[in-house]
């Protein structure tokens, strides 16, 4: 009888065991990928809800009521206050026309017009999401200080070296990104008046090696 | 069960479990941040006039500035009663946006709203509105434009462009002279 308990044990012993093992596992499994999966969710920019109108992008809820779970932890994890709905409209960009990423060694020209607002203006950040710093101390231009032509359109070159006109010095290195903000805009993201036809271009005109 | 059942099963155990840490994570971290810009402005409940937060050529926590934006914030607590914003307008472009703690944004208005060249709204919860409602003299309604927000505690923000680098220093004077003043409950005034 006792010969016949020790096996029956044994085997009870390793069934609590490999239970325990899987439980321990299946937690594991939750948390590292619960958790992983949501820094991953929220540790950049906002995830969803972007419309892409030629290079730029906007966030059509971030500024309302209807900001979803994620765009609201994004703004919590970075401190960001964006621009309200009725208050005005941001635009990003970090590619050009064509969609590949601006690059401080290239030459760009932003032109010629913008949807309708009472002001607006245009901003080169940095990699660390900062105005660039040059000598200059210009980082962007508003629409007051943009010099146009008869027919009121404009164009801004991104350059390294001096250009005639509106000109806009690129950094020597690092990853750029252009904003572009409309205040006290009639046009609304995800609306059809925002068409890529009214705002402004993204040409890349030469790259020096 | 076989082996490769129960850790099948134990897979598909974690798997819905990580579901619910993942929601979990993403709905607690507006609460647990400390880098918020309600938290960040914490020190500013008190204060009866917006404190400028970022402005032209100064340094910022805030992401992506507007070098021709000054901004300033007035962070409140409705516990103590409403909060009246006012703003007096001038050639600047200025702009107000309600923050909820950890909800967003729930009202925004530029000066094209003032009247007389004053802005003024008054930012109430849902029983301070419904009370002051209560209180009012039916012949002589409130003209107060009153927001209500979703939750106690939240920010206003003051955003003021300066289209050219001589007007940024008019620019943040205006964002920085809103006053956001506590008031009583009350419905006649």
């Amino acid at each position: 009888m006792r010969d016949a308990r020790a096996p029956a044990a044994k085997t009870v012993i390793r069934r609590i065991l490999s239970s325990t093992l899987l439980v321990l596992y299946a937690l594991t499994l939750a948390l590292g990928l619960g958790l992983g999966s949501a820094y991953w969710a929220v540790g950049g920019g906002y995830p969803f809800g972007s419309i892409r109108v030629g290079p730029w992008t906007v966030w059509s809820r971030t500024g309302s009521r209807e900001a979803d779970p994620y765009a609201r932890a994004v703004m919590a994890r970075t401190g960001d206050t964006p621009l309200g709905v009725g208050e005005g409209l941001l635009l990003t960009a970090s590619a050009d026309n064509s969609g590949q990423s601006l690059d401080p060694r290239c030459v760009y020209r932003i032109g010629a017009t913008t949807p309708q607002a009472r002001l607006w203006t245009l901003t080169l950040y940095d990699g660390d999401d900062q105005p660039v710093v040059t000598d200059l101390a210009r980082s962007g231009f508003t629409s007051a200080e943009v010099v146009r032509d008869g027919d009121g359109r404009f164009s801004i070159v991104l350059s390294r070296h001096a250009q005639p006109g509106n000109w806009l010095r690129m950094p020597e290195t690092g990853r750029v990104s252009l904003a572009l903000r409309l205040y006290d805009t009639s046009v609304a993201a995800g609306s059809a008046a925002l068409e890529a036809r009214a705002l402004p271009s993204i040409e890349r005109l030469e790259c020096a090696r | 069960m076989s082996g490769w059942g129960r850790f099948l099963l134990a897979t598909m155990c974690g798997l819905m479990l990580a579901g619910i840490v993942h929601i979990a994570a993403v709905l607690s971290v507006p609460w647990l941040s400390e880098q918020d810009a309600f938290s960040r402005l914490r020190g500013t409940l008190a204060a009866d006039r917006s404190e400028i937060i970022a402005a032209p050529g100064k340094e910022t926590w805030l992401p992506h500035p507007d070098p021709a934006a000054a901004l300033a914030a007035c962070a409140y607590n409705l516990d103590e009663g409403p909060l009246r914003v006012s703003a007096r307008t001038s050639p600047i472009f200025e702009s107000l946006s309600f923050h909820a703690r950890g909800g967003g944004i729930f009202y925004a208005v530029t000066d094209r709203a003032a009247l007389r060249g004053v802005l003024d709204l008054i930012v109430m919860t849902r029983s301070q509105l419904d009370e002051a409602q209560a209180n009012e003299d039916e012949d002589e309604p409130s003209h107060d434009v009153r927001i209500v927000a979703p939750r106690r505690e939240g920010l206003v923000i003051v955003r003021a462009v300066a289209p050219f680098p001589s007007q940024r220093e008019q620019a943040e004077t205006a964002a920085k002279s809103v006053s956001c003043v506590t008031e009583p409950v009350s419905g006649r005034r």
